[in-house]
Parts: C-alpha cells; sequence; structure tokens
C-alpha cells in the first residue's frame, strides 16, 4: 500500500510542473526569446513560386514596446522607399510615389505572396493572443492562443514550442470559421549576439496558395532604443534614415 | 498608322507572353541561399532610383461630340490618335550629418500621329532637409505636400496640384515651398500630435498658377492620432487667394474595413460661368467640398474603394448646359458663316474653366480590384467607375496590372465614355481610350 501511495505521490510530483504553467506567462517568455521588446533587424523576404521562380525583397524594420513596429524597403528597385508602420492594430503604407500614407490592413500583403501584413510587421504574440490552454507533448508543448480582439489577423493559432529555449518549432493559423490559413515553420537557430538566439527563417505554406511559398530571413537583429516620433505618420518617408 | 499598329501588336504581345518570363529562373527551394548579403548596409550618403517608361496611348475620337466640334470645327481626317512616350524618371538624395538634398527629375519625350517629336522635362521636386531630431523636420524648396485621405479626390489638399483619376498614384509636380513637422508623441489617448506650417511665396517668377502679384500664402495642418483614429484640421490663408479651411479622417472600423473624409469650405469663393450668348459672369459664394469614402477588404481579397464627392465649386447642370449651348451655337455660326468668335470665345472658357475632370457637382468613384486572381502573382485586374450624378453620364476603365519580374510592370488600361447629348462624360473628345505602358525600375 506504501509503494502504491508513493508512487501516486511520485506521479502527481512529475506532472505538477506542467499543471502549473500558466500559458501566457510561456507566450511572454516565447515573444522575448524571439526578440528583445525593442530592436532593429533587416529581412528579406522571398516568394517561390509552383515552377521555382522567386521575387526578393529586403527590408529594414524597428520596433518599439508592445505595439509599434516600422519597415522600410531597401530593395527591389520598384519597391525602394515604401515603408510601412504598426501602432497596435492599426496600420499604414507609404508609397514615395503617392507621397501620403495610406491605411492599409493585416490581412493584406505589401509583398504579394503567402505572408501577409500581419506576419511582416509582427508584433508580440503576447499582444495579440491569450493562451488558453498549454499541452503537453513528447518534445515540448502545443499553446492554444485566441485573438483579444476580432482586429487581429488571425483568430486562433496553435504554437509548438519545443526545446529548453521555449522558441517556437511551428505555427498553425485559424481563421474564425476554423479554416487553416497558413502553417510558419521556424528554422535554423541562430545566435545573432547580445543574447539574442532565435530562429533565422520564417518559412510558410498556405492551403489557400498550394505550391507557393514564402520565406523571411532575419539578420542582424540587435537591441535598439528609439524615440515614439519615429513611429508616427508624418516620419514614415524618413525611415530609412534610421539605418 | 499602320507603325502605330505595329507598336500596339508589339505590346500586346509583350503582354500576353509574360507569364513565359516566369519560367526563366528555375531554382528549387533547397538551393536557395538562407545566408544573405544587406545592400547597402555600410550607408551611403546618396541614394538613386530611375524608373523608365514606355508606353502607346489610343484614343479613338467621338466626331459628334460637342468639345470635337469646339477643337476640330472642320473636322479630321483620321478619326483615331496615336502616340508614343518615353518617359524617364530620376530621383535621387544626398545627405551630410543633418542635411538632407532630394530631387526627382521627370523627362519626356513623345511621338504622335501627325509625325511630331515633342518633349518636355520637369523638376517635380527638389528641396533641401534639416533633420535635427525625429520630432523636428525643416524643408525648404520644391516640395509635394499631399494633404487628405481621398483616393481619387482631396479637397482638402489646398496646397498641390489635381491627381489624374485614371491614375491617383502618379507622381506630381510640387510648389516651392518652406514647411516642416513638428512631432510630439504621448502614452494615452491622444497618441501623437504633429504639426505641419506651410509658407508659400508667389511672384512672376515662381509658383505663379497661383497668380503674378507678389504675395506670401500660408497654411498649416495639425494631425492628430486618437481612438485609433487619423484627423488633421489644416488651412490656407493668402491676401489674393480665397481662404480655405479644412478638416480630415480615417479610422479602420474593422480589421478590413476602413472609413474616410475630407471636408472643406472656402468663404467667397468666385466662380466664373458663361450664358448661351458667351457673356462671362462671376458668382461668390461660400463653397463647401466634401468626401466621404469607404475601402473594403474581402475574405477573397477583393478590394471595393468607394468615394461620393461633392463638389461645391462645381457648376450646376443648368450652368454647363449654357457651356455645351455656346460651343453648339458657335460650331452652327462657324458652319454657316465661317465666323470663329463664339468657337474660339467657348474655347477660352474651355481651357480656363470648363474642360476639366470633375467640373460639375456631384460624383461618385468605384474602384473594384482582385488581388492576384487564379494563383498569378503581382497580377491584380481592377475596374473604376466614375459617376456624374448630375447629368447621369459615366466612364468605366478596366485596368490589368502585372509584375512578374522584379523591376519590371506590365500595365494596360482602357477607357470608355458614356452619357447623353449635352452631358460631361457624353461630350468628351474621345469615346475610348485605351493606354499600355512597360515600366523599368533600376
Amino acid at each position: 500500500m506504501k509503494k502504491i501511495l508513493l508512487v501516486v505521490i511520485m506521479c502527481l510530483c512529475i506532472a505538477a510542473p506542467a499543471f502549473a504553467l500558466d500559458g501566457n506567462e510561456m507566450l511572454k517568455k516565447v515573444d522575448r526569446n524571439l526578440n528583445p521588446e525593442s530592436y532593429e533587424l533587416y529581412r528579406k523576404l522571398i516568394n517561390i513560386e509552383p515552377d521555382g521562380s522567386k521575387k526578393e525583397f529586403v527590408m529594414y524594420a524597428v520596433k518599439k514596446g508592445k505595439e509599434k513596429m516600422a519597415s522600410v524597403f531597401l530593395s527591389p528597385a520598384s519597391e525602394k522607399g515604401r515603408s510601412t508602420l504598426r501602432i497596435g492594430e492599426n496600420m499604414w503604407l507609404y508609397i514615395p510615389n503617392v507621397g501620403k500614407p495610406i491605411r492599409i490592413t493585416s490581412l493584406q500583403s505589401v509583398t504579394g505572396g503567402v505572408f501577409n501584413n500581419s506576419d511582416i510587421m509582427r508584433l508580440d504574440y503576447s499582444a495579440e493572443y491569450n493562451c488558453e490552454k498549454v499541452e503537453a507533448i513528447d518534445e515540448g508543448y502545443i499553446l492554444h492562443l485566441k485573438a483579444k480582439t476580432n482586429a487581429v489577423a488571425y483568430d486562433r493559432v496553435k504554437m509548438w514550442v519545443y526545446g529548453k529555449r521555449l522558441l517556437p518549432d511551428k505555427t498553425e493559423c485559424f481563421a474564425a470559421s476554423g479554416m487553416l490559413i497558413k502553417t510558419l515553420y521556424f528554422k535554423k537557430i541562430k545566435d545573432f549576439g547580445g543574447g539574442i538566439v532565435r530562429p533565422a527563417v520564417i518559412e510558410t505554406d498556405s492551403p489557400l496558395y498550394q505550391g507557393y511559398k514564402s520565406i523571411m530571413i532575419f539578420a542582424k537583429m540587435k537591441a535598439k532604443d528609439l524615440p515614439d516620433e519615429v513611429f508616427t505618420l508624418n516620419y514614415m518617408s524618413k525611415v530609412e534614415g534610421l539605418r | 498608322m499602320q507603325l502605330s499598329l505595329c507598336r500596339l501588336c508589339f505590346f500586346i504581345f509583350i503582354f500576353i507572353s509574360i507569364p513565359g518570363f516566369t519560367y526563366a529562373e528555375d531554382e528549387n527551394l533547397d538551393t536557395i541561399d538562407l545566408d544573405f548579403e544587406i545592400p547597402e548596409v555600410e550607408k551611403k550618403p546618396y541614394s538613386f532610383k530611375t524608373e523608365f517608361k514606355i508606353s502607346e496611348t489610343i484614343k479613338r475620337l467621338d466626331n459628334d461630340s460637342l468639345i470635337y466640334h469646339q477643337r476640330y470645327p472642320d473636322g479630321k481626317e483620321d478619326d483615331t490618335l496615336y502616340q508614343t512616350d518615353l518617359n524617364l524618371k530620376v530621383e535621387g538624395s544626398y545627405q551630410i550629418s543633418i542635411v538632407k538634398l532630394y530631387a526627382r527629375l521627370n523627362g519626356d519625350l513623345s511621338y504622335n500621329d501627325d509625325d511630331n517629336w515633342e518633349h518636355d522635362r520637369q523638376t517635380e521636386e527638389a528641396y533641401v532637409s534639416l533633420l535635427p531630431s525625429p520630432s523636428v523636420t525643416l524643408d525648404v524648396g520644391k516640395k509635394v505636400l499631399k494633404w487628405g485621405k481621398g483616393y481619387a479626390w482631396n479637397p482638402v489638399a489646398f496646397f498641390s496640384r489635381l491627381k489624374n483619376l485614371e491614375d491617383p498614384d502618379a507622381t506630381l509636380e510640387g510648389y516651392y515651398v518652406a514647411t516642416g513637422d513638428f512631432i510630439k508623441s504621448m502614452d494615452g489617448v491622444l497618441k501623437t500630435i504633429a504639426l505641419t506650417p506651410v509658407i508659400l511665396p508667389v511672384s512672376r517668377d515662381i509658383n505663379d498658377d497661383w497668380g503674378t502679384e507678389r504675395e506670401t500664402v500660408w497654411g498649416g495642418k495639425i494631425y492628430f492620432f486618437a481612438f485609433d483614429t487619423d484627423l488633421d484640421i489644416m488651412f490656407l490663408s493668402g491676401e489674393e487667394d480665397e481662404d480655405k479651411f479644412g478638416i480630415d479622417f480615417s479610422k479602420n472600423i474593422t480589421v478590413n474595413f476602413e472609413i474616410h473624409g475630407e471636408a472643406a469650405i472656402v468663404p467667397d469663393y468666385v466662380k466664373d460661368k458663361t450664358d448661351q450668348q458667351g457673356n462671362l459672369t462671376e458668382k461668390k459664394y461660400d463653397a463647401k467640398n466634401y468626401l466621404l469614402g469607404i475601402r473594403y477588404l474581402t475574405s477573397y481579397d477583393t478590394t471595393y474603394i468607394f468615394e461620393y464627392f461633392r463638389n461645391g465649386q462645381g457648376y450646376t447642370s443648368d450652368e454647363m448646359e449654357d457651356y455645351f449651348t455656346l460651343i453648339e451655337d458657335g460650331y452652327q455660326e462657324y458652319r454657316n458663316s465661317q465666323s470663329m468668335a463664339k468657337i474660339s470665345k467657348s474655347r477660352q472658357y474651355g481651357s480656363r474653366f470648363y474642360n476639366r475632370q470633375t467640373v460639375m457637382k456631384d460624383y461618385l468613384y468605384l474602384k473594384v480590384s482582385q488581388k492576384e486572381p487564379f494563383d498569378i502573382l503581382y497580377f491584380t485586374p481592377s475596374v473604376t467607375c466614375l459617376y456624374n450624378m448630375n447629368d447621369k453620364s459615366s466612364s468605366i476603365m478596366p485596368q490589368i496590372t502585372y509584375t512578374p519580374i522584379t523591376n519590371l510592370e506590365f500595365e494596360l488600361r482602357t477607357t470608355f465614355f458614356f452619357g447623353k447629348d449635352h452631358t460631361e462624360f457624353g461630350e468628351k473628345i474621345n469615346d475610348c481610350k485605351i493606354y499600355t505602358s512597360v515600366k523599368y525600375y533600376f
């Protein structure tokens, strides 16, 4: 009888850490492991068509706090100087020819392809989602995320988090109807310096774009503090000057 | 004309063979280099961007329309006009410390049916900026100031030229101004406030579109971002020019539904109008211009842009009827007595007041565009409809843009005009227009 009791107690002790996990705290840790709260980085986006042909874009981006992000295209020449600004769920696009910012939505894509603006101008997951459930699996956890408001691009996200570093391995993004919109794969963990160790590549595919793929490659990510005035409509034409 | 038809065939051939280009780069996903060189990571003080465009425009003349009779009272042998344009746009900037120089130059060489070569060059923008901090910017020189939230019209764009309704995103020529931005960001409900003052000097040498008497036009705009809403309040004041006051806003109601609006008042606006005999009179009143619009994106990536524009400075149906009658009578007079008196007068009024876009009071604008249909990346077909609510005439413009290869863009658009006699679009000189272009950026 004592042996049975001991086994039950041991089982409870082993299981306890899993039950003690707060999903939202875990999500915040995932966010901080992916990037500092305020940073700058360079990104290359590659859209690949079923025949293998591809189109590439290079961007410079800065983020501050939980809800502010700005980016500017450095190449190709046709896109150079286009900048985007995000404050919470508000997004704007500045096209040099047009000469004034226009509102855009997170569902559109400034580059075409599978990544939409919400993927390209990603804020912290914990700023947009609540973790409703943590599911322990052999290699780690699955976080079941629900959008905080209906202004968020994906209603639900299922995030596979593996390893000691609490970094995402894969996310599945769902519409409110339950339809799978896309899957993001986080690959090639890299040391960016300054304590930032995170996947350097995000690959995505979508059942809505059969045979198409988009890839985002991260480079030169580092913590950077910027004044709030950088994240305003009046500053959109000058974002490249921050480099 | 045969040469021009060949040119058209050439463009169409290029257009329909575009998908072929996409097979040129066949690269397996596994071979993609996941490390990449950042272009210009060592920031250079200078930057250049060039855009080269070749385009063909075909216009079919409506030889029953009054504007046709006004321009060609003796008729024209050929009722189709062709024009080829070569356009080069170069922009560059140079920055030393907090001083930045910027210029955009536009050169155009065109060849038309009459075997005429014409050229035009323009400095669209050329200014110097002082950038002491992200909160403060000062600009002096020729600069475009595009104010307003509307897509097709901007009644509050007090310091810019009118947009081309067939291509609202095209670059414009600026005016010589001294301006700046003073930005303050805050925590709380009001997140941003920004002030943009403007001084525009007028003389015979600069900004002569505004008049020839020496004067200084003042203006300004205050921008607020609060409650997830953009809000601007602006004004313009001059000794010779009419004062103007305006307000605009835009807001996302949901993630895929945006509303925007603009309103402007021009106190003591003076409108020149003609009677049927060609006597010009002035009418003074407070003109109120406003615009309401939406932008809606469906789950199928179809974007709808819909706007209503009230042009308080425009002409009523009766006033336009007087102008059309003047042309009609002038044309009959010319046919009967070879007298050009009335028709010359109508030409003069046409170029100064009447033969412009959005000349009447109430308009609707609808643009429907579909992003990448049939899984064709970077391909966007669209249809734009412009409807004159006063005389029930309209124009419809189907359009295709395609950028299959990096830095190469193709465009094809056609415009059809519909309307009865003595209506704005019914009396346009063309009844159909085709425009095709190939643009390369480097």
